[in-house]
């Protein structure tokens, strides 16, 4: 009703314009009526009207009274004080631009970054209720991610009570190819039939997996991604019930996934295929222990994950019965949120950048409020003119908050657009394995953190200086100009700097740790050298022979290729440790009593032809490498990396020893060691060189099959002098003449090697971008502060020259303030960043978080810059002319 | 000064619609007639007056119209509504009751 009311009544205002002059006229009225009878009574004219004045009060504020009272009266005022505002950036537009600029970057680049870590950090998956789901498994050092062996989830999935459903997938990777028309390597996803249902997703097309799709000998069907719909079906809704060739094979299409759709682990996923599991087969394979699978599942409501644990942790006491006593201690249950397991390697991140955004907002909020208070300073006349006039101080606080609010809106629009160009930016430098900065958008619920940061910001940059007192008394001139805002000036520029000092030496710390990671010794070349990998189907190349066959007619072409030196055919490259592996206490020596159980240590193998060596330039310590003639004869020779065989044989040769691999096999085959290489840096972004074996991959024999798993996959390596382009189309030519239906994954070396430092280079390049943007802005606010204090003191300065202060003295006095404040701002920021870089220390790579050289060199750049931005504004302090001030006094 | 500012407002607004009930008046009648019938006790000063006429007329209590003054001025005079010779009622009986309890507790005392 109210509202109501309030809005007829302006309405009303807007047809009868007049209303103003009508207010005017019956007021003069009134006084007139007064003064004629002032005059009645015998008054002087003169006094008749002062008298009727006197009576009348003051006319400004009857009227403002009377407008008042009216119902509409907030909705006006508040236009009132919006034309006010707006005629006000007019006259000063550069005032105005500057501080919606200012909000622009600050607003911007925390949208742009919020939309990122959004994801990660706050967002809730696409799973119904995905605050239920969990991942259950067994950890160790090998596999922190959880998994399960298909004997012990047969007994878990029957016996488990804290569960409302159970599910799980194969662990991967499940490369299958689409082999119609040109063939497309794509990721095929072998889950449960009941993987879907449990993580809460109904297909947007067609339907879940039925019970029998996912017995042995049910039917071959698969469910396809949106994205695979989308870009190899053209959204065809009659992809349903079609039959479509995977690895040569039919399979009938019966669903699509939802656009929003991801796999609990994040891995790209194309078609999901229904796990026909067998039971009773699965549990003789794999020495009885059944196929590793990651296992997810949804909690009854209201249990806890702690007591998700608890429920399952005598399960996990029998099963762990069965584990090899050497390694039981290694293993523990684990039952973690999905969310957890999805953003553990990137939450650290994610707050990094998002703490980094933040200071630049809180940099930039700063400035605009200081900024705000020097014009407030500068307005004080203004305003105390206002006052005298009758304007009361809730008036002026509104109208003030009224102008901040509309920059604030202002600097929210700006920020947004800039947001939308910056995110661009991200998306551009994002590497692509961070899969959530790429589904990164700016959507209502960014533009709503948006709006709520702008409001924040322009409240709190707003309410200082709309909290300033006009002084009457200023209007004689008598009064001397308060300083007090002054120093609340000085407070938030010293905590700009401090702010800035976190940016920077958060940036100095992972410029140096990126430059680490980029410099650091591989132990490989990686220049001149091309790799492809391929994977043979299974519909294909279901033959060993046939496999062999492949890679030794690909190896012949390549090696009489334009300028090439060296040829290899591997199944794992560096910078990657392989998956094939085990433990150092697996690993037997002839005549050596066996490693004990504690020393659980990881070790890698690979299998490598013969040109491996040579073609990454591993060097050779000791020993030999692999000889050609060894590929067809039936020697087991092995070789080492320097590590491995420091562990194993300290302070002695190894060359000619006997070992075996794979203590839990008593069958395995024993091997010579033949040569020590060189360590390889695998693990990519740690310090740690893990011990590596290397075995002879051979052809036309079966004998490099007996270790373990053949993996399909085929990695040709070759280092050409000839331009890179030229080699990689010529590797490309060659595999396609050898069968031009496998899809090629094809890099140089070099990019696989730069790919390991996407994400470091990804934070470091945003973050430095951070600190830049908040240096910068911290070094206007410095420098806009000493301006003003200079203009401010600009006749005492004068006076102080006049009565014999030499220029150094003045410099000393405006240099000594801007000093202090650069040292407060310093000090306080050291402490907080030795507080912030210990938190970081995770991603730093061969960088103490204490670094002695970031800390100098930030507190060196920071008074280099913070001096520079005195410079403008001491000079002229000192050539601030004494006679003009003592001329004007 | 004179006692305006004392007065409550709602005591204001019932002088004002006691003092329309008559006859249509401009505001410096209805100032002048509250002085005159309380004997120079209640001076009524414009500040508060056209507020009180502004709200007043907001609430459709009273009406506004442009007339001729007795003066031969254009002067804008207030006349009471049909509802607010209503809240006139009902004000003056609010006011007896408190008024006469006010009484009986200043005897009691």
């Amino acid at each position: 009703m109210e509202m109501f009311s309030a809005w007829k009544a302006l309405l009303r205002r807007i047809i009868r314009r007049n209303e103003e002059v009508e207010l005017d006229e019956e007021l003069q009225f009134h006084l007139e009526r007064q003064t004629q009878e002032n005059l009645a009574q015998g008054m002087e004219s003169e006094e008749a009207r002062r008298q009727a004045r006197i009576a009348f009060g003051a006319m400004g504020r009857a009227r403002d009274e009377c407008r008042e009272s009216r119902p509409g009266f907030w909705v006006e005022r508040l236009f009132q004080d919006v034309r006010y505002a707006l005629r006000g950036f007019r006259r000063n537009p550069v005032f105005a631009l500057t501080i919606v600029a200012t909000l622009m970057l600050g607003i911007g680049t925390t949208t742009a970054v919020f939309s990122v870590v959004d994801r990660i950090l706050f967002r809730s998956l696409p799973y119904e209720h995905a605050d239920q789901l969990v991942s259950v498994g067994m950890v160790h050092s090998l596999e922190t991610q959880g998994f399960l062996m298909g004997n012990t989830y047969y007994i878990w999935r029957d016996n488990q009570k804290p569960f409302e459903e159970i599910t799980s997938e194969a662990t991967g990777p499940h490369e299958c190819d689409l082999t119609e028309g040109t063939p497309v390597q794509l990721d095929c996803e072998p889950v449960e039939g009941n993987f879907l249902s449990t993580l809460g997703i109904t297909p947007v097309l067609g339907r879940n997996f039925l019970p029998e799709e996912a017995r042995p000998g049910g039917p071959d069907v698969a469910l396809i991604s949106y994205r695979l719909w989308l870009t190899h079906y053209n959204l065809d809704p009659k992809i349903l019930n079609k039959t479509i060739q995977i690895d040569g094979k039919p399979v009938r299409v019966i669903g699509v996934l939802p656009q929003s759709f991801e796999m609990p682990r994040l891995q790209n996923v194309d078609v999901l295929r229904a796990i026909m599991i067998d039971e009773v087969a699965d549990h003789s394979a794999n020495g009885g222990y059944g196929s590793p699978r990651r296992v997810f599942a949804r909690l009854k409501p209201g249990v806890s994950l702690e007591q998700a644990w608890s429920a399952m942790e005598p399960l996990f006491h029998d099963a762990n019965k069965q584990i090899p006593a050497d390694i039981r201690k290694d293993i523990h249950l684990s039952v973690r949120s999905l969310r957890d397991i999805q953003t553990q390697n990137v939450r650290l991140m994610a707050w990094v950048l998002f703490g980094s955004v933040i200071s630049v907002l809180l940099i930039a909020c700063a400035n605009v409020a200081s900024l705000l208070m020097a014009r407030g300073t500068s307005r004080q006349r203004e305003l105390a003119v206002r006052v005298a006039l009758g304007a009361s101080k809730a008036r002026l606080f509104w109208q003030t908050l009224t102008e901040t609010m509309l920059l604030s809106i202002a600097g929210a629009v700006a920020g947004y657009l800039f947001a939308k160009g910056l995110l661009r930016l991200f998306l551009a430098l994002a590497p692509a394995r961070l899969s959530f900065v790429h589904k990164a958008q700016l959507d209502l619920r960014v533009i709503g953190f948006t709006l709520a940061v702008s409001m924040l910001c322009g409240i709190f940059s707003g309410l200082i200086p709309a909290l300033q007192r006009p002084n009457a008394e200023l209007l004689t001139g008598r009064a001397e100009k308060r300083m007090t805002h002054a120093s609340v000036r000085q407070l938030l520029v010293a905590g700009q700097i401090a702010a800035g000092m976190i940016l920077l030496t958060v940036a100095m710390l992972l410029v140096r740790s990126f430059r680490n990671l980029d410099h650091q010794q591989m132990g490989i070349r990686v220049d001149n050298t091309v790799t492809a990998r391929v994977t043979l189907g299974v519909h294909k190349y279901p033959e060993l022979a046939g496999q062999a066959h492949f890679s030794e007619a690909v190896e012949d072409q390549l090696r009489y290729g334009p300028g090439v030196s060296a040829v290899a055919v591997t199944d794992s490259l560096p910078p990657a440790p392989n998956q094939n592996g085990g433990r150092l206490n697996q690993v037997v020596v002839a005549g050596k009593p066996p490693v004990t159980a504690g020393a659980g240590e990881v070790i890698t193998s690979r299998w490598v032809s013969p040109g491996y060596f040579p073609t990454l330039e591993i060097p050779i310590l000791q020993g030999r490498g692999f000889s050609q003639d060894e590929v067809t004869s039936s020697e087991r020779p092995v070789i080492l990396n320097q590590i491995l065989a420091e562990r194993l044989f300290p302070g002695q040769s190894p060359l000619g020893e006997r070992m075996r691999f794979g203590k839990l096999d008593p069958d395995s085959p024993w091997y010579t060691v033949i040569g020590i290489a060189g360590n390889v840096r695998n693990s990519g972004l740690t310090d740690k060189t893990v011990p590596e074996y290397y075995l002879l991959r051979r052809y036309g024999s079966d004998h490099w099959d007996t270790h373990g798993v053949w993996s399909r996959t085929v990695i040709f390596v070759v280092r050409s002098s000839a331009p890179i382009e030229t080699t990689v189309q010529w590797v490309h030519s060659r595999i396609t003449a050898v069968d031009p239906t496998l899809p090629i994954d094809i890099a140089t070396m070099k990019e696989r090697v730069s790919s390991l430092e996407d994400q470091p280079r990804f934070q470091t390049v945003l973050v430095s971008l951070f600190a830049i943007t908040g240096l910068a802005m911290a070094i206007i606010g410095l420098y806009g502060l000493l301006s003003f204090l200079v203009a401010q003191r600009e006749r005492e300065i004068g006076v102080r020259m006049a009565l014999g202060a030499t220029r150094s003295n003045i410099l000393r006095l405006v240099m000594g303030r801007s000093l202090r404040l650069i040292a407060s701002g310093t000090l306080v920021g050291l402490a907080l960043s030795l507080m912030v870089s210990r938190m970081l220390s995770h991603l730093l790579f061969s960088v103490g978080p204490y670094d002695p050289l970031s800390y100098s060199l930030v507190i060196l750049l920071l008074i280099f810059v913070g001096l520079m931005a005195t410079l403008i504004p001491a000079r002229s302090a000192i050539s601030v002319d004494p006679a003009v001030t003592l001329r004007s006094e | 000064m004179p006692p305006s500012s004392d007065l409550l407002q709602g005591t204001l607004d019932l002088l004002i619609l006691r003092s329309l009930a008559l006859e249509p008046m401009h505001g410096w009648g209805i100032a002048q007639r509250i002085q005159q019938i309380s004997r120079d006790v209640l001076q009524i000063g414009q500040g508060s007056l056209y507020p009180a006429l502004h709200r007043l007329e907001y609430r459709g209590w009273i009406q506004a119209e442009w007339g001729e003054s007795e003066n031969n001025r254009r002067a804008k005079f207030y006349s009471l509504t049909k509802s607010g010779k209503k809240q006139l009622e009902a004000e003056l009986e609010n006011w007896e009751r408190l008024s006469s309890a006010i009484a009986l507790v200043l005897k009691g005392a």
